[in-house]
């Protein structure tokens, strides 16, 4: 049986046209034993061993690199500008050494792709002298073979000897033409260098495809990979032999080669090739550790050993319970939970990933980031006392058990949610802590690294690479990327039938028809490796054992492999996600300390304030976390919410599985108190009340199994998992009914809870996320109820949501929040607060405070990070002279600011026509000068006149600041509307709530979204949200209406829009749109006619 | 292990043994394949076969097979004889002559 020992798979990116599984699963069918994967990263690695686990194959592995020609006395030009490459194989028990050097290679490279040099090898002999280096087709060796430079080849093969364990000869023959590598000549003279120097020699087949006809494929990523289109002088792929051939096929290989070399038979290449395989054959879970666990050991969270570390742990709990619930009418409770936990904890032996966690928590709140936990992570006490995350979880029936438990063994899975402006603190934090940037020798002790992500072929890309390949003109390729959908590559075909934009595109071309073909055969390949945007991997210091590392764009170290791999193979894993939203609430906290001396502490606010709850009800939520979507709006509208518990629900209703499903209706019908509620049982009464008997969360699923059942929370965990297979869902059912009923429950009961369970298994949601996720919803929209201006100022600066600017600028002036213009002297960096107080009332003080956010310098296009820096550090300047002087901003920044009233309050005299004419003499005089030679000296530049030229209009200052601002701030847009729209009877969106529901009515405004959401029917609905100065409203545009309306709503920014007013709740409104029309356009048209609307009629 | 393997085109035939070539016919005449002097596979070029039809989306490799051959009969068959005269000197006669089939066809 023969083991092929040459394998790349498509983790050799844009390389091997096949998936490892792939290739694995025929070398199953094939009936071989074992199999190598050697790609020219690790990247696939762990899936192969899985996959080779699944098969019972033996899995070899080794990694394909490039190797500079080792320089000798007889050089010859054509050695030097060619790339080389061999492969390094790990014999078995090396895995680890092989890993280090790759590792080593990778971190001590200053160039993209690290070549394997002499000096590399002497530095990293410990690892190298290992291992096996393998001369294969591409070697150095096999140019001087090719070449007959038989001196040469002894040369190369000297020179690496004492660097490696042992050296192999590659003997290779893909048939190819001529009696270069991959002929049959050139195959038999590296056989014959072998026997005559006494080296061992193996028989492979460079494999990169799984069957002959991947060769196009091979073309097509070739051409990717090279840039280049596809052309007989670029294509390397002389035929399609290069697949995973069959014993039978290799053996018939192995007789013409041996035939070609006069060798009597080819049984000792075929047997030493399968000894070898024998002695490379490594075990998945003691070679590549899968399946174990390698957590950071007692040491890097400060104990001795594991028994220190156990009571370190229980000591820090115990220390967090005091400061959690040292006057809390819920100690007894947390202590007994705290012992359960603990108990599961130590069972595990998880004490060190809790503590790691922690500390790492600790370290960033300690340097002043907000940090706050994610996902099931929050039904632990333990991760609330240690202050990883701040929701307590005994009021809120967060469960443990949904987190982790005895009963399974992957790792659970917390996630930290940090400031987003300062998520690279946190992660500087850690490399400091857990890193070593000893790359230069051998022996590197890091624990840590960020996370790899595959980018895979989908149908955009696989279009663009195919079609560049062939040649495709770049306009045509362009035109069908970008109108294809994020779809899977495969589905190329289907969808283009689908888009009627393509339909005059002709399709239909051979070669058009071709690139399509191809396209879809790249689906899902590996195309690039990339860096995970949260993921943090952490272990012992055996990590760099365990996973192969690289440099990363960012600086990073980051391990080859991805998020699933990393757990594979035991480490742990941790989410360290940037939320725009917590910089946010920093930077609110960091205004009210400033402007008004308090210190809040965000997290320790009690969680009932009438005031913020009053704030949601009202649906004036833009800029808070989660519930600012119109979507979001129309629900907390009618849901009101009156506790924090509610929020928690409502944060879990709005997603697409329970608005799919419907299972928002029946809880506010019954929450409104306009259907009676079905609670079931009485024994469900208390899990199921606090939403209305409609099964939310997966918490709730826990416990009905629980108690209908006997079994612990744990174990109804599990079952809860299984439900989500069909298999799994008829296993459940066989053994809930008996065991239900055996407990007393009747049939009927039994039955329709099971109904229940079933349908609403999948849609359920973790009630630990959720609640994670209304804390930070509950800070948001209590600052807005409190400080307005600091949390305005901070969804300004740090823009969490998803509306424009130019809105959220809106919202400040509905809330009575000035908005004071740039000002040189005035503006910082963000958006400030300013606190005015009016000196004509001086009985009562307190409230004639008025608030105001300054506009920031970085809201000016254009303005580069060096010109903030400059500006800032030149505050305050005299004039505009002086401006210019100091302050390193350039010529058009400068006019920009002119022109948006930046000088005004130093130029309060002087309009700003006149301004922009001095500072053009400013800049003609001090070129003169720089001419002249002299240097701009103090108090000799060219005075400011006055031009006797009238000041800028009110509509051209609207104009200068979209211009430059990309908003309106001295007016809003629609005012210059205002006369037409009175005249025709436009409704303000403030004041759409005292119309009737079904009552037609106009409302203008400027586009502030426009959404086509996927919707149950599967029609589509386009969403249109409107501001006019006075507020939002939104509108719905079904399918009968869009075909006359849809470019009008595509193309325009402001619109006059004909609606039927749908009353959705106490507090909701929407309109379903029946006419929508350009508004300037609409203009002109009463203004050049009649008073009588031409749009009315 | 004999097979008979048609070619569309001008239909002819070739004769493999074990997937190899042994025999063909060549502008009607039959030749027998004497000796595989080099032999390889080819593939590629296929995006240039897309406006004739012709391309295919497998590209399956073409063997090419360089060979010496000689129409069946063309070449002159001998007989080679050896005789041992006497074992005790190991005086050896040697003869040639063309064999009679050969002779037939000539």
């Amino acid at each position: 049986m023969f083991t092929h020992l040459h394998v790349a798979s498509g983790f050799s990116f844009k390389y091997g046209t096949t998936q490892p599984e792939a290739l694995v699963e025929r070398a199953a069918e094939l009936g071989m034993k074992s199999l190598a994967l050697t790609d020219r990263s690790f990247a696939g690695a762990i899936r192969f061993a899985q996959s080779c686990q699944e098969f019972s194959i033996a899995p070899i592995l080794g990694i394909d690199l490039a190797f500079e020609n080792i320089k000798t006395s007889e050089k010859n030009k054509t050695y030097e500008k060619k790339k080389y490459r061999a492969t390094i194989l790990a014999p078995s028990g090396k895995w680890s050494a092989l890993l280090r050097l790759t590792t080593a290679l990778q971190m001590t490279s200053t160039s993209d792709t690290p070549i394997i040099t002499r000096e590399f090898l002497q530095t990293f002999a410990t690892y190298s002298q290992e291992l096996l280096l393998f001369h294969g087709p591409q070697s150095p060796l096999a140019e001087a073979i090719t070449h007959r430079h038989t001196k040469k080849a002894h040369e190369i093969y000297a020179a690496t000897r004492d660097f490696f364990a042992e050296q192999v000869i590659e003997v290779v023959s893909h048939l190819a033409p001529g009696d270069g590598p991959y002929s049959t000549p050139h195959a038999a003279r590296m056989l014959a260098f072998a026997r005559e120097n006494k080296v061992r020699a193996v028989l492979t087949n460079a494999v990169r495809m799984r069957d002959r006809s991947d060769g196009p494929i091979a073309d097509i990523l070739d051409a990717a990979r090279t840039l280049r289109p596809l052309h007989r002088t670029t294509v390397a792929r002389r035929n399609a032999e290069g697949f995973l051939k069959s014993s039978e096929e290799m053996a018939r290989v192995a007789d013409q080669i041996t035939r070609t070399a006069s060798e009597r038979s080819s049984a000792q290449l075929l047997r030493d090739t399968e000894e070898l395989a024998e002695e490379l054959a490594l075990s998945p879970e003691n070679d590549l550790g899968i399946g174990g666990i390698h957590l950071p050991e007692p040491q890097s969270v400060g104990a001795r050993d594991h028994a220190e570390m156990a009571q370190h742990f229980r000591q820090r709990c115990i220390a967090g319970m005091n400061w959690r619930y040292g006057n809390s009418d819920l100690l007894t409770k947390a202590e007994v939970r705290l012992e359960a936990e603990l108990q599961t904890v130590h069972t595990l032996g998880y004490e060190s990933y809790f503590l790691t966690v922690a500390d790492i928590a600790l370290r960033a709140r300690e340097s002043g980031i907000r940090v706050a936990a994610r996902g099931s992570g929050a039904g632990s006490l333990i991760c609330h006392v240690l202050g990883i995350s701040g929701v307590e979880p005994i009021t809120h029936g967060l469960l443990m058990e949904r987190f982790c438990s005895p009963l399974r063994r992957a790792l659970p899975d917390i996630d930290i949610d940090v400031e987003s402006a300062r998520r690279l603190e946190i992660y500087d934090q850690v490399f400091a802590h857990y890193g070593d940037t000893q790359w230069q020798k051998p022996g590197n002790t890091s624990r840590c690294a960020t996370v790899a992500m595959i980018e895979t072929y989908r149908a955009r890309h696989a279009i663009r690479d195919t079609g560049a390949a062939l040649g495709l003109p770049p306009m045509e390729i362009d035109l069908i990327a970008k109108s294809l959908p994020h779809i899977r590559a495969r589905n190329i075909s289907q969808a283009l039938a689908n888009l009627p934009e393509l339909k005059n595109l002709r399709l239909d071309t051979p070669l058009l028809k071709m690139a399509i073909g191809l396209a879809e055969r790249l689906d899902g390949l590996p195309r690039n490796i990339a860096m995970h945007p949260c993921a943090v991997a952490l272990s012992d210091s055996a990590f760099l054992d365990h996973a192969p590392l690289e440099r990363n764009a960012s600086g990073y170290p980051m391990v080859q492999f991805d998020k699933d791999d990393v757990e594979a193979i035991g480490l742990l894993k941790l989410d360290i996600l940037g939320v725009r939203m917590q910089s946010t609430l920093a930077y609110a906290v960091a205004e009210i300390a400033r402007v008004e001396e308090k210190e809040i502490d965000l997290d320790a606010i009690p969680l009932d304030d009438s005031k913020t709850f009053e704030l949601i009800r009202s649906t004036k939520t833009l800029g808070l976390f989660q519930i600012e979507s119109p979507g979001q709006r129309e629900l907390v509208g009618k849901f009101a919410p009156e506790t924090f518990n509610d929020l928690i629900i409502d944060i879990s209703l709005f997603r697409p599985g329970p608005v799919k499903s419907d299972m928002i209706t029946p809880f506010l019908n019954a929450r409104q108190g306009w259907k009676a509620r079905e609670l079931f049982h009485g024994d469900l009464r208390g899990v199921l009340a606090e939403t209305e008997g409609v099964v939310v969360f997966h918490e709730q699923v826990i416990h009905i199994i629980s108690i209908m059942t006997g079994i612990s929370l744990a174990e109804a965990d599990e079952k809860r998992r299984a439900l989500s297979t069909p298999e799994g869902q008829q296993e459940i059912c066989d053994w809930f009914f008996p065991t239900a009923r055996a407990r007393g429950y009747e049939l009927r009961l039994v039955t329709e809870i099971w109904e229940v369970l079933r349908a609403f298994a999948s849609f359920g949601f973790c009630k630990a996320h959720a609640a994670a996720f209304a804390l930070p919803t509950y800070q948001s929209a209590w600052l807005k109820t409190h400080y307005p201006a600091a949390f305005l100022a901070g969804v300004l600066t740090h823009d969490p949501g998803m509306y424009p600017k130019r809105l959220i600028m809106d919202e400040v002036r509905q809330w009575g929040i000035e908005i004071a213009p740039l000002d040189v002297n005035h503006s910082a960096r963000t958006h400030r607060v300013e606190k005015y107080r009016s000196p004509k009332n001086s009985e009562n003080l307190e409230s004639n405070e008025r608030y105001g956010i300054r506009l920031a310098l970085s809201d000016l296009h254009g303005i580069s990070d060096g010109e903030i820096t400059t500006i800032i550090a030149g505050q305050p300047y005299l004039d505009l002279a002086d401006f210019v002087r100091r302050s390193g901003a350039s010529q058009p920044i400068c006019e920009a600011l002119v022109l948006i009233g930046g000088f005004d309050s130093l130029h309060s005299e002087t309009h700003r026509r006149d301004l922009l004419l001095h500072l053009s003499d400013l800049y003609r005089w001090s070129g003169a000068q720089k001419l002249g030679g002299s240097q701009l000296t103090l108090g000799f530049a060219p005075p400011l006149e006055r031009s006797g030229l009238p000041d800028v209009t009110a509509s051209e200052k609207v104009k200068f600041e979209l211009d430059h601002l990309g908003m309106d701030i001295s007016h809003h847009v629609i005012e210059f509307y205002a006369e037409f729209l009175n005249e025709i009877g436009a409704v303000r969106s403030s004041e759409l709530h005292n119309h009737r529901s079904q009552s037609e009515v106009l409302v203008a405004g400027v586009r502030v979204a426009l959404q086509t959401p996927p919707v149950r029917s599967g029609r589509r609905v386009l969403f249109l949200t409107l501001n006019d100065g006075y507020g939002c409203s939104d509108i719905t545009f079904f399918e009968n209406t869009q075909s006359e309306f849809a470019e009008t709503l595509y193309r325009s920014s402001l619109f006059l829009v004909k609606g039927v007013i749908r009353k959705t709740g106490p507090r909701g409104i929407s309109l379903r749109g029946i006419g929508a029309w350009e508004l300037s356009s609409a203009y002109e048209k009463w203004r050049n006619k009649t008073r009588k609307v031409a749009v009315c009629e | 292990m004999f097979e008979n393997s048609p070619l569309p085109e001008n239909s002819t035939e070739i004769v493999l043994y074990d997937g190899e070539p042994i025999e063909f016919t060549y502008k009607g005449r039959q030749f027998r394949i004497h000796a595989v002097l080099s032999s390889w596979r080819e593939s590629g070029g296929w995006w240039n076969r897309a406006s004739d039809g012709l391309y295919r989306p497998d590209d399956g490799s073409r063997a090419i097979w360089r060979v010496e051959a000689a129409p069946i009969g063309a070449l002159t068959t001998f007989e080679i004889e050896r005789e041992e005269i006497s074992e005790v000197t190991g005086e050896v006669r040697w003869r040639i002559r063309p064999s009679s089939r050969a002779l037939r066809s000539s």
